[in-house]
């Protein structure tokens, strides 16, 4: 008791409020911390917020997102909110009303512009014309193109052609100049409405890649924190606790690992592997294995030396015990924001490698693949890479800055320094 | 030279050895034993076993692991890096030669703009630490740390080359002036003023902005924390708060007594942010169409020239270890208080 006392006995420079966090567990201590009055809090509750809602789309997605990832759910290359422009059937007035099915079978002639959307509404028309088509009857007209829509019509009137699809746009008043041309039937209605984010060069809408990438993120982020962590700590506890050889060699492999650049250590390892989500979180959990191992080393070595410590080997505690009991609730605070910041700096690793191609099957949807992909489109659709590129910027955002906000309240004296 | 300033250069150089062993050591296994046969990669599936093996031999990967081992270091060590396995077999010394003046144009201008606002706004943070600038510059610069390279370089692309056309979207010059641009050093910008070639530079010059820029900005995120944290250690300390008390303005004492004191531990960082800007390099030249080292490594990835991998990680980790080594001995030169 007595001894107890006079270790508390507050000094004249560290305020009492501080030495009592010194005292309590780490999840006291978060509640404790003159921090929260401080003005940091909005830091940890904003990026707490963003993190929640990350981790419910990530184990959810199938709530937000409206469409498959991977299916074609619409034309490509749509502006976000753009919807599916319409295209009309244009044929002779003598055939009357006629849909794309009437002038459908091998024999017949559809024409469309150059270069228009035109051809893929067709595509997708007679596609679903196939699909409910009874068995030995297949829709295939064959298509012509033609430079101008000029051509088009002539070729149309001459009788060459049995129908020219094209959008109302495109064809304006210019049906006026022939007189025996009509507008038969609507190929393809106009959108109702588009899609939030447009869609991507193969008609997938990018929102709903974008929902699912949240989970492949939040998968790879976290499993690979999670290998470094259980590989990293107990090195690190058991490196500084015994010391000796063994703690210098390894400080040394650890060392030489921490001091090369990163990604091009995950490349290699990535791509010798090959493609696939376990050979990516393996390549990248490597990686982070030192941090864990330099920070829990550190701390051991100066815990290791505190009075209770000496007390309990004194007592006959077994040294596993004392890791576990003594040592190791010391280093937590430094794990977790480690693992916080780790977190974040996973994800980006993952997208920079599957932006270099090395890292899942190339239609997995994913924000590094989506990026890579975009950035063919770069002079086009600029929606392609703003939207994965903005999610990976937020996740990490979000899990560094709850690293860096936890750091200041969990260790009030280094940040009062 | 001090007699404890020799021995602790001595034992830095000394440490540094086993680093670079390691490493390259790490990297000979990774490639020899994880799955994946680097001549099947190399001449397809159709080829006979024949031919495999010939190739095989010629390459001496037939031998003992042990005695390829060996092979490997002394070759290191002489640093006679072979020749690569794809794309004409040249020798991999040449072909790095080429590309690595493509990456040191890069980076230099890259680490000045990380300096200069790394320095400026993290100090400019530190003398108004709690106040709101504080927290803007600290939230950026987490920002920018988020914010993967390549994404910004995308984003860059967009509004400065699609958007907006001022600057070329990648390569390092014009391909219509490189058709008469001859080169010697490889260094374009340097090339280009010898040649008096000022089109040349003119279009060397622009093409050099976006990924710089784009590589500095992103480096700049960890420089600035690092800056201010340095920085307001520095201005608690006591020679700045006796130079308060004597009454000097509070500008000259933040910028020229405690930054001046703060480039000492930044000089380190840089050691450190070397590892970074390399694989900030390999992204930003990605992005870009850059031809540089960063490139070469991950185009011979693709195409499993093993050769070539190796030899280029080595010389990174060389690298890596050169340039730590040089920082740290700068840092003992500068501060006496280091030492083993």
């Amino acid at each position: 008791m007595k001894h107890e006392k006079e270790t508390t006995s507050p000094s004249a420079e560290v305020p009492e409020w501080m030495l009592d966090l010194d005292r309590v567990g780490f999840v006291r201590r978060l509640f404790l911390s003159r921090k929260w009055y401080g003005g940091d809090w909005w830091f940890v509750a904003i990026s707490a917020v963003l993190l929640l809602f990350v981790i419910i789309v990530g184990i959810f997605p199938q709530w937000f997102a409206p469409y498959d990832p991977k299916a074609e759910v619409g034309p490509s290359l749509l502006e976000p909110g753009e919807p599916p422009s319409e295209f009309i059937l244009v044929a002779k007035i003598e055939k009357g009303e006629i849909t794309l099915v009437d002038i459908a079978n091998k024999s017949n002639n559809v024409g469309f512009i150059v270069g228009s959307p035109a051809s893929q509404a067709v595509r997708e028309v007679l596609d679903e014309l196939n699909e409910s088509a009874p068995t030995g009857v297949r829709y295939q007209p064959r298509q012509r193109r033609y430079e101008t829509l000029e051509e088009g019509l002539t070729a149309l009137t001459e009788g060459k052609l049995d129908g020219f699809v094209v959008s109302p746009d495109e064809l304006g008043d210019s049906l006026n100049a022939y007189p025996d041309l009509q507008v038969a039937g609507t190929l393809r209605e106009q959108g109702s409405s588009g899609f939030v984010m447009g869609t991507n060069q193969i008609g997938q809408d990018v929102f709903s890649r974008i929902i699912w990438g949240t989970r492949i993120a939040l998968i790879v982020g976290l499993s690979s924190a999670m290998i470094s962590f259980l590989l990293g700590v107990p090195l690190g506890l058991f490196s500084g606790f015994i010391g000796g050889p063994l703690d210098r060699i390894l400080t040394l492999l650890m060392d030489s690992l921490y001091s090369f650049p990163g990604l091009i250590l995950a490349i290699t390892i990535a791509a010798v592997l090959g493609p696939g989500i376990g050979n990516i979180i393996v390549s990248i959990a490597v990686l982070y294995i030192p941090t864990y191992y330099r920070i829990v080393r550190g701390q051991t070595l100066q815990v290791k030396e505190e009075l209770y410590v000496e007390a309990a080997r004194s007592l006959g505690t077994s040294w596993f015990s004392i890791l576990v009991k003594y040592i190791f609730p010391n280093v937590i605070p430094s794990v977790v924001i480690i693992f916080s910041v780790n977190v974040g700096d996973a994800i980006l690793t993952e997208a920079g490698l599957s932006f270099l191609g090395f890292g899942l099957p190339p239609d997995t949807p994913d924000w590094g693949i989506d990026l890579a992909r975009g950035q063919d489109y770069v002079r086009r659709a600029w929606w392609l890479i703003t939207f994965p590129g903005l999610m990976v910027t937020m996740v990490t955002l979000s899990f560094s800055m709850l690293g860096e906000s936890l750091s200041e309240i969990l260790n009030p004296r280094l940040a009062e320094q | 030279m001090s007699a404890s300033l020799r021995r602790f250069i001595i034992t830095r150089i000394l440490l540094t050895i086993p680093m670079v062993l390691i490493l390259v050591t790490m990297i000979f296994f990774i490639m020899r034993i994880l799955p994946g046969d680097p001549i099947r990669s190399q001449l397809g599936p159709r080829v006979s076993e024949e031919q495999a093996n010939q190739l095989r031999e010629r390459l001496g990967l037939n031998r003992p692991l042990y005695v390829q081992y060996f092979d490997f270091l002394w070759d290191m060590v002489t640093l006679n890096f072979g020749t690569a396995l794809t794309q004409g077999e040249r020798p991999i010394l040449d072909e790095l030669g080429e590309r690595l003046p493509a990456t040191i144009e890069l980076t230099i201008p890259a680490i000045i703009i990380t300096a200069v606002i790394g320095i400026y706004s993290g100090a400019y943070a530190a003398k108004n630490r709690k106040k709101p600038v504080d927290y803007v510059i600290r939230l950026l610069s987490i920002v920018a740390y988020s914010i993967p390279v390549f994404f910004m370089g995308l984003v860059f692309q967009i509004l400065f080359s699609v958007r907006l056309p001022i600057f070329p979207l990648a390569g390092r010059m014009d391909t219509l002036l490189l058709t008469s641009f001859q080169t010697q050093t490889n260094f374009y910008v340097i090339d280009a003023i010898l040649a008096r070639n000022w089109p040349a530079l003119g279009s060397a010059l622009m093409h050099l902005v976006l990924p710089s820029v784009t590589l500095g900005l992103a480096l700049s995120g960890v420089f600035v924390r690092l800056t201010r944290v340095n920085m307001i250690e520095m201005l608690q300390s006591d020679f700045i708060i006796a130079g308060r008390a004597r009454g000097l303005p509070e500008r000259r004492l933040a910028y020229k007594h405690a930054l001046r004191n703060t480039f000492i531990p930044i000089l380190t960082l840089l050691g450190l942010q070397f590892a970074i800007l390399l694989a900030g390099a390999v992204l930003t030249e990605t992005t870009f169409s850059w031809p540089g080292v960063g490139r070469y490594l991950v185009e011979r990835i693709q195409l499993r020239d093993y050769t070539a991998v190796q030899a280029t990680i080595a010389i990174f980790a060389l690298f890596v270890a050169f340039v730590s080594l040089l920082m740290d001995l700068l840092y003992a030169f500068i501060d006496p208080r280091i030492r083993y």
